[in-house]
């Protein structure tokens, strides 16, 4: 076990072969450790199960199994049922990118939510097929540029707007459903801890950017993230049942080119006359997204300025470490 | 591992930090705040220990470089404040009236100061110091020397102590039982004073009762001499004496209403130069009712941005101050010659200045001839200026002794009581490398290295500038202020960015990817042997701590 | 105690009996009364499981992985398309060594879509690394059910139950139950060491490159292999608890004859029929069955056919555009034994057409007559109503 931290598990740890600045991987970390060790994780193929376990090489921590790319939903409802007739009670937490959740994906999430297994389904959303080198996925926004999606004297870069999935799992009226990213991170702590206290299907989906597809500089991930949130293109939103119970607001809204002029994937949007009417396109679908879920003027005081303050000693930590020397079952015997 | 076995291996044996190209480098800095204090506080980490409300640690901290912290948050001209990145974010942090805060604290609890060792192997030799002048040179000199066990005595002239600090400035500015205060603290450390005593060997303007002590004496009794004299002799208009009672120095009228004495004033009076000194005079006399023009040979703030020399020189804070209490000033004007009508003085004659400073860099204003304009007034005060009084000395400083070493207005620094408690810091620290042979172990910091480009302002919330009350005092319409308490200080510490210096808030170790950030007890270190150089840390980093550098690949 | 029992009721007494902790159902014809008894079992309480009624196919044979990798027994059944659908998870099961078992009641596949028995589903995914069993009657597949948890979770190495659809699924037999606490100490506790739990973290199904792919497969094989003796040890072991034994092989008349039929499923009780009405007749012929037909059972095959001088297969699937699956593996393990032996490769029963006595006897005419001009021949075709040649 590498137990080089004290304070977090490294649930996922060092020598993944991630892109350097992987927001995923980054992600996962997170979710991870605000989880611990004591779950069972069901990796579907993508990104982050590629890199986590390249070459006979495993990046886990904890107990952890490759289901294949559609099915990650259901092998953890497997898991779960298992468990379940042992009485035993252990979080069975899935870890699927866009593309074994949205598209190839969505026929065993929505069994897996719709028989109600007490499983949390989080979704690393990087927006395209990323693994198999960029191919769009039906997370994909509006015009961006993949290799399936490429601009081109006829091509706008994809044609059709980003699937509202946070909708269609919110539709199964399922207990939580909510969108996090990493650039705030007591945001998410609190929603995966509100997840796991939740008996039933959970999903998270949290925008992950990726250096290397968005074609952004890899140190710029956190701030990627941040804008895409500001400009209410990402609304962080939780719905309980169907319905929307909480979002944060914004306590500013940015403009769109402050977001797309970082990436590399709407740079065609740039250069010409066509580009600007998909810009001024992109800022309607961020004003739309801003009214539909009242981000400026929800009332709340959760907002993106209250969330990104940090402090002396840090807002929020992850799950106490066992000491070194003793094993995890002494530990738990201990309390 | 057998090929043949089922279980995989960890990828910690992968060690992705070759993939490198850059960097991360962890290292604090030192704040533009603490670069431009004189006396080199080291600001960022009291108002550290002040915004987790540990109160006596913040001022011990501070006074660590600057022993009078209830007089500097009062008369500093803080620079610090001007150079704070948090203006970039919404507007600097109070230092200077946490400073204040801290040192009325300290006061009100009777907090001692504490020696830093007590000689206890006699590390000090018994060697003995004499410092001349309790200015603020001189008392920072003596209290560094003190808090390290030398024994020090402190001779001045005057019938209190504080130099300047008591003569020159007003008690609406500065409260003399405040000053007092400070000083007998200093001198609980086992500093000897002794007031209405001049060092010298010829006669000068000595006031009466007086103890003299000779030059020679000085040399044999101590082992060395810290010389804080100030600069304590005013220039004067056109070299002539000032022989009638309608024209005065600054420092001399100064002086005089300090010490109490009951001035009888015209209703009008015209105030010539633009140091803090012109103004001192100007607001001291409007709350003595009279109307105050003030003309001054420079440009107002901020009509030289490239060349604040051309500029007055009082500071931005005491111009506005003194503008709004209704003082008139008069800019890029000098006065050509008195006027009288007999004995009476009735005015002055001032022209439009041209250069302010001839070719030689020296203060020596043109006049241009034609823009003569009168200005009524029946006592003109001059502050154009102060020169050091050498007289009686010459025996230490001719002969370049080893031993005598000057700070503080003295040595030519700049005329504020911050750098004279930095140069006396300074002296004491060369004085101790003289007297032991031992260069003392101190920090220096150079220049600043974190400038509001390395942070991410991000992660700071906007907040109000906790401000003391800068509004009106009731019914006078005079400018006062009124201290933080312990609420609005600990708001007003929090705003402090901490430039450079890692306040430990995790987002560097949340964020990297790669699990090479390891959190320990108290810092954070890199593991590169995993790190792949992405640099996310040093971009979210909100104090700039952590820096990306360029590997270069033989 | 002897029961009429429809074949889907048998082998779903048969999983009762297991005790498996995790059930994953998708209806497809001709399993689906396999997985309404376990409904109805689980709905009365008289199996204690979690009965999951998945989303598809596909979902079903992934929460089996899950649930056999968490350390539960688990169970599920499918055929024809459903059994396709599944294809990619039966291949990881097998990859990550997961003891898991399932039935699949054979049935033709699409296009054109037809819901009655043949082998093409089941032969299909021969290559995906699970046992593959063959079974003939009812009281056969109620009884592998048991000794198929037993090789798999000997094996480590899934088990594929296969069962002729509409032929037993919905045929009722007589069979003799079986008695719980005999399979209870027949069968033991299902553990798993590399189960996926907090007290000893495993990662299952980690990437694999150029450099050790083919170890692992090598191991698997090498597995597969070792595992015909398991198969053999479980229906020995049945034997001694149970009294009807079973093996690699189920042979009829085959020692020292002439001609041996080899065929598998339940086209060996009319295969039975023939051989009786022609040994009546004076014909040496006998024939054996392909009980276990992953691991391909050379050995015991060859052994039982030297003394031969003609096999005729007869399966129910075979590959497009090459020949007959049973056929083209017997001829080559022959010619790897150096055995010089004709082989004629018949393809019947396809889309559920029946296989009857006078089909089988004229192709044991033609047999005697030389080997047939094609590669293969296909059992009772209608020349006129097919593209015209073969």
């Amino acid at each position: 076990m590498d137990r080089r931290d004290r304070f977090r598990h490294n649930i996922l740890t060092s020598g993944h072969s991630a892109c350097s600045g992987c927001g995923e991987a980054m992600a996962s970390r997170m979710v991870t450790d605000l989880i611990g060790p004591d779950a069972i994780y069901i990796g579907a193929t993508g990104c982050l199960q590629v890199f986590s376990s390249h070459n006979q090489r495993s990046a886990w921590q904890a107990p952890w199994m490759h289901s294949v790319f559609s099915n990650a939903a259901a092998v953890a409802a497997g898991v779960e049922a298992s468990l379940q007739a042992r009485g035993k009670k252990i979080p069975v937490v899935v870890q699927a990118g866009d593309g074994g959740t949205f598209d190839i994906g969505l026929q065993c999430l929505s069994g897996m939510i719709e028989r109600g297994h007490n499983v949390l389904f989080v979704c690393y959303d990087n927006e395209a097929y990323m693994n198999t080198g960029v191919q769009r996925s039906g997370s994909t926004p509006h015009a961006v540029r993949t290799s399936t999606s490429p601009p081109g004297r006829v091509s706008e870069g994809k044609h059709h707007v980003k699937k509202d999935l946070i909708s269609i799992i919110a539709a199964h009226h399922m207990p939580y459903a909510a969108t996090a990213t990493v650039a705030y991170f007591p945001d998410l702590k609190a929603k995966v801890e509100k997840a796991l206290s939740i008996d039933g299907p959970k999903f998270l989906q949290i925008l992950s950017p990726c250096p290397l597809g968005w074609n952004h500089d890899a140190a710029l991930s956190v701030q990627v993230s941040r804008l895409a949130v500001e400009t209410g293109l990402f609304p962080l939103v939780e719905l309980e049942h169907g319905e929307v119970s909480r979002v944060m607001r914004l306590s500013t809204q940015k403009p769109v080119e402050d977001y797309l002029k970082l990436q590399g994937r709407f740079l065609h949007l740039f250069n010409d006359k066509q580009g600007k009417t998909q810009i001024r396109h992109i800022q309607a679908l961020a004003d739309t997204r801003i009214r539909r879920y009242g981000l400026l003027d929800a009332d709340t005081n959760w907002t993106s300025a209250s969330a990104s303050i940090v402090q002396r000693g840090g807002r929020g930590t992850y799950l106490p470490v066992v000491p070194a020397g003793m094993s995890d079952h002494n530990a738990k015997a201990q309390g | 591992m057998s090929k043949l076995s089922i279980d995989p291996g960890s990828s910690v044996t992968n060690l992705t930090g070759s993939w490198r190209t850059q960097t991360p480098v962890m290292k604090n800095k030192w704040p533009p705040c603490g670069q431009t204090c004189p006396a080199s506080e080291d600001i960022q980490a009291w108002l550290a220990l002040a915004s987790e409300s540990q109160w006596q640690a913040a001022w011990r901290k501070l006074t660590a470089r600057n022993p009078l912290p209830a007089v500097m948050g009062r008369v500093c001209y803080h620079p610090c404040e001007s150079a704070c990145n948090r203006k970039h974010l919404d507007s600097a942090v109070n230092i200077h009236a946490m400073e204040y805060f801290l040192g009325e604290m300290a006061l009100a609890n009777g907090w001692q100061h504490q020696k830093l060792n007590d000689n206890e192997n006699n590390a000090t030799g018994g060697k003995k110091i004499a410092v001349v002048g309790a200015g603020p040179a001189g008392l920072s000199c003596a209290y560094q020397l003190a808090l390290r066990g030398y024994a020090v005595t402190i001779f001045d002239a005057a019938e209190e102590a504080g130099g300047t600090l008591w003569s020159g400035i007003p008690e609406y500015r500065l409260p003399k039982n405040i000053l007092k205060q400070e000083i007998e603290a200093i001198l609980k450390l086992g500093v000897t004073l002794v007031l209405n005593c001049t060092i010298g060997d010829i006669h000068g303007n000595a006031p009466h009762p007086h103890k003299r002590i000779s030059t020679e004496s000085l040399i044999t009794d101590y082992d060395a001499i810290f010389l804080g004299i100030g600069a304590l002799k005013p220039r004067l208009f056109q070299n002539s004496q000032y022989t009638d009672q309608h024209v005065l120095t600054g420092m001399d009228f100064l002086r005089r209403v300090n010490q109490g004495e009951e001035l009888s004033l015209p209703k009008r009076v015209a105030v010539i130069g633009g140091g803090n000194t012109a103004i001192d005079v100007a607001r001291c006399l409007r709350r003595l009712d009279c109307d105050v023009t003030v003309v001054c040979a420079q440009d107002p703030h901020g009509a030289h941005l490239a060349h604040p020399g051309a500029e007055i020189p009082a500071s931005e804070l005491e111009v506005t101050q003194a503008q709004r209490e209704g003082v008139e000033i008069i800019y890029r004007t000098a006065v050509s010659r008195l006027v009288y009508s007999g004995k009476h003085l009735n005015g002055v004659e001032t022209c439009r200045v041209d250069k302010i400073h001839d070719r030689h860099g020296n203060f020596n204003p043109v006049l241009f001839e034609g823009t003569e304009t009168f200005i009524a007034a029946n006592l003109v005060i001059f502050a154009i200026g102060q020169e050091v009084d050498w007289c009686g000395l010459e025996r230490l400083i001719d002969s370049g002794l080893s031993k005598v070493f000057i700070g503080g207005d003295a040595a030519g620094n700049p005329r504020f009581a911050a750098t004279a408690i930095g140069s006396g810091f300074e002296n004491a620290m060369s004085i101790i490398d003289y007297l032991s042979g031992q260069k003392p172990y101190f920090d220096t910091h150079k220049k600043a290295e974190v400038t509001y480009k390395n942070l991410n302002l991000s992660y700071y919330a906007q907040s109000h500038r906790q401000t003391e009350n800068a509004g009106e005092k009731e019914n006078s319409g005079f400018v006062d202020t009124i201290s933080l308490n312990e609420s609005t200080a600990c708001k007003e510490a929090l705003r402090c960015l901490s430039c450079g210096v890692c306040f430990y808030c995790d987002n560097c170790w949340h964020f990297c990817p790669d699990a090479a950030i390891i959190k320990q007890a108290d810092n954070y270190t890199i593991d590169y042997d995993f790190c792949k150089g992405c640099g996310i840390c040093a971009q979210e980093c909100p104090c700039g701590y952590i820096d990306m550098h360029t590997v270069l690949h033989e | 105690m002897r029961k009429l029992l429809e074949g889907s009721r048998a082998v779903a007494e048969a999983v009762r009996l297991c005790e498996p902790q995790v059930i994953a159902a998708y209806p497809i014809t001709p399993q689906t009364h396999i997985i309404e008894h376990l409904a109805q079992f689980v709905a009365d309480a008289e199996l204690h499981a979690e009965f999951i009624n998945a989303e598809s196919e596909f979902g079903a044979i992934s929460i089996v992985q899950g649930a056999v990798a968490a350390g539960s027994r688990a169970f599920t059944a499918s055929a024809s398309q459903g059994l396709l659908l599944m294809t990619e998870v039966l291949f990881n099961i097998a990859g990550m060594r997961l003891p898991v078992v399932m039935v699949c009641a054979n049935r033709a596949v699409s296009a054109p879509i037809n819901i009655f028995c043949d082998h093409q589903d089941s032969m299909s995914v021969r290559d995906a690394g699970w046992i593959q069993l063959y079974v003939e009657t009812n009281q056969e597949a109620m009884d592998s059910i048991v000794q198929a948890y037993y090789i798999a979770e000997h094996c480590e190495l899934p088990v594929m139950l296969c069962m002729d659809g509409f032929l037993l699924t919905h045929t009722f037999e007589p069979v003799e139950l079986l008695d719980q606490d005999t399979v209870k100490s027949y069968l033991p506790t299902f553990t798993f060491n590399r189960m996926l739990s907090p007290d000893q973290p495993h990662t299952l199904g980690a990437g694999s490159e150029p450099e050790n792919y083919l170890e692992y497969r090598y191991a698997q094989h090498q597995a597969m292999d070792k595992s015909a003796t398991i198969v053999t040890a479980a229906g020995d072991k049945f034997a001694a608890a149970f009294g009807r034994s079973y093996g690699l092989l189920d042979c009829y008349f085959s020692q020292d004859v002439e001609t041996v039929f080899v065929t598998l499923g339940s086209a060996m009780g009319v295969v039975r029929d023939v051989v009786d009405t022609l040994r009546a007749q004076g014909e040496s012929v006998g024939a054996v069955r392909l009980r276990c037909f992953r691991p391909f059972p050379a050995e015991a095959l060859l052994a039982k056919l030297e003394k031969s001088c003609r096999v005729i297969v007869l399966e129910k699937a075979f590959s497009c555009g090459a020949s007959g699956i049973v056929a083209t593996e017997l001829r080559a393990a022959l010619q790897l034994a150096g055995v010089s032996l004709l082989v004629h490769g018949y393809i019947c029963g396809l889309g559920g057409r029946d296989l009857t006595c006078k089909v089988v006897e004229n192709i044991y005419q033609q047999s005697l007559a030389g080997p047939i001009a094609q590669r293969h021949g296909f059992a009772g075709i209608n020349v006129t109503s097919s593209e015209g040649g073969g």
